[in-house]
């Protein structure tokens, strides 16, 4: 039947673009599907990295000697600082070149282990998460089927307990060490931050991780930072060393006294 | 001579004191809570430890349950028996830390099982290197001081008899956590290449497979900074551990690695191990940051009057 009315021929062809345009079904979706486990999670196995310059200022900053420009990662680009602590983050700012628990290789918390530039990678299984990062071999198990033990504790990398919201990974993390650093910049909790984290899948290859952190004694209120963080696509990656606090010993306490 | 020796023993076991004294500032809080944690949990004796007394007195083949992916299940805490790491060829004060006390009933006993005189087949110059530390480690000026007391990572076997260890079974992976200095070691299964020969790394580089109920790995890439035990036994970065481990009932696994280093050994050597499963049940393995407050320590082992060796706290 040859159709010879223009509109409804302009119609037939819009639809057939339409159809033929729109995502492919099935078999070509298959590849841009979810991984998921044998209990219906996502698969968040794999080495992932975030692509950011949080770990210089998680605010927005210009580029300086060393330290990449960025658009900051934190909702509405303000930390809601009490006074006191507004004061301390300037003070921070000035000492960071040894203030910094970076610069002295210690364990850097969390968020910002997720955000530092080096990869981390997860293993899962349907009770536990385990984080393995690369940065002073920092590593956390994340209990998916436990309450966080009775403080007051200490720890560097605080305790983690998750949960699945749906296709979201819900990590609650409690006792910290006091301070707490999220940057070179100086911006800082101490040991009663509340830190949670949401890794949600957009796809395979990425998620979108949002944190919402807490701290009475240094926020006014809640507040939340987000990013995208991505899965390392190359065929032969692995988590490698990075042992800060051993680079430079040859200088230092390695060799004998002259 | 056996004046001098006895001399010599006690002076390691106050060495070996001091370097416990560290213990209190990395972490003493986690540690206390973990522990106070582990005497609770103890009360209750895990079936899976009695049943694996029980298989290994039998001496009967056993066959691992196997992981949800199928790998047999290795998981669990496990701590070597005896554990600890002051001197792998003469087991008498390996368990210093551990209990506090020599068993003299294991002096002259070795973890090296070939060469049949359990001692390291070094090269005559190695020998003489080995002999050096050996006689410095006990009031090291820092070269003598064992890397594990700086907290750097303690490198591939060591890592396995330096207190609790955990295996974690994930798809495609067998991990294993260290409560000391959260080291961790994550084995890929999936017949993956060894990294590129001239990058070396602390914990070397381990590639693992499944013969049977058999985790066979090789670890390769190692750097040349880890030791065997406090008393300075070594290693160059030519060195390659080729481990098995295998479960022969519930409560142990069965553990051995053959050494070759070209550059320091006459010939590969073999160890062996026994881990034994902890018998608490529900315990985690929590923080035990290493470095982070390890100044203190480093002080104490190394300052003395008349020699002041210890870095500077940043």
């Amino acid at each position: 039947m040859r159709i010879t009315n223009p509109v409804v021929r302009w119609m037939c062809t819009a639809v057939t673009a339409a159809v033929l345009l729109s995502p492919a079904p099935a078999a070509g979706q298959g590849s841009q599907a979810l991984k998921r486990t044998p209990d219906g999670k996502p698969d968040l196995t794999g080495v992932w990295q975030a692509v950011t310059t949080a770990n210089w200022n998680v605010l927005s900053h210009a580029a300086d000697k060393d330290v990449p420009a960025g658009l900051g990662v934190v909702e509405g680009d303000q930390i809601p600082y009490q006074p006191w602590a507004a004061a301390q983050q300037r003070e921070n700012f000035k000492n960071r070149a040894t203030a910094d628990p970076e610069a002295r290789c210690y364990l850097t918390g969390v968020p910002r282990s997720t955000y530092m530039p080096y990869p981390f990678q997860i293993l899962q299984t349907p009770k536990q998460i385990a984080v393995l990062y690369e940065y002073v071999h920092a590593v956390r198990r994340v209990y998916l089927d436990s309450k966080h033990p009775e403080g007051p504790i200490e720890w560097y990398m605080g305790d983690s307990r998750g949960r699945w919201e749906g296709d979201t990974l819900v990590v609650d993390v409690v006792h910290f060490t006091n301070p707490v650093w999220f940057d070179r910049a100086g911006n800082f909790a101490s040991d009663t931050l509340h830190v949670v984290e949401r890794y949600t899948p957009m796809g395979p290859n990425h998620i979108n991780y949002e944190v919402t952190i807490e701290d009475p004694k240094v926020f006014t209120r809640p507040w939340k930072m987000s990013m995208p963080l991505y899965r390392r696509m190359e065929k032969n990656v692995r988590i490698l060393e990075f042992e800060c606090y051993a680079f430079g010993l040859e200088h230092t306490w390695l060799k004998p006294p002259e | 001579m056996a004046e001098a020796s006895r001399v010599g023993r006690q002076r390691s076991l106050s060495v070996a004191w001091r370097w416990d004294v560290k213990k209190p500032w990395t972490g003493c809080r986690s540690i206390m809570i973990a522990v106070a944690a582990c005497a609770v949990a103890s009360a209750l004796v895990s079936a899976d430890g009695q049943q694996g007394q029980a298989g290994s007195a039998g001496g009967a083949a056993y066959t691992a349950p196997r992981t949800p992916d199928g790998q047999p299940d290795l998981q669990g805490f496990w701590t070597v028996v005896p554990g600890g790491t002051y001197n792998i060829w003469d087991l008498e004060y390996q368990s210093i830390h551990q209990n506090g006390r020599p068993e003299p009933e294991l002096r002259g006993k070795s973890r090296i099982v070939d060469p049949p005189d359990g001692k390291i087949p070094y090269q005559p110059w190695a020998a003489a290197k080995a002999k050096l530390i050996h006689d410095n480690h006990a009031d090291p000026t820092p070269q003598f001081l064992d890397p594990d007391a700086r907290c750097f990572l303690q490198g591939v076997p060591r890592h396995l008899y330096n207190r609790e260890i955990e295996i974690f079974q994930s798809p495609g992976y067998v991990t294993f956590f260290n409560m000391a200095h959260h080291t961790y070691r994550a084995i890929p299964l999936d017949g993956s290449p060894h990294i590129p020969e001239g990058l070396k790394l602390w914990m070397g580089d381990s590639r693992g497979r499944w013969d049977g109920d058999t985790l066979v790995v090789s670890v390769a890439n190692h750097n040349d900074q880890t030791w065997f035990d406090i008393v300075g036994d070594f290693h160059s970065d030519a060195l390659n551990v080729a481990e098995r481990f295998r479960r022969v009932s519930a409560g142990s696994i069965e553990y051995e690695a053959v050494i070759t280093d070209p550059k320091v050994y006459t010939r590969p050597w073999k160890m062996v191990l026994r881990f034994q499963r902890q018998r608490e049940q529900n315990i985690e393995m929590w923080e035990e940051a290493c470095y982070e407050n390890n100044w203190n320590s480093l002080e104490g082992m190394l300052n003395r009057p008349g020699r002041e060796h210890a870095p500077k706290a940043p």
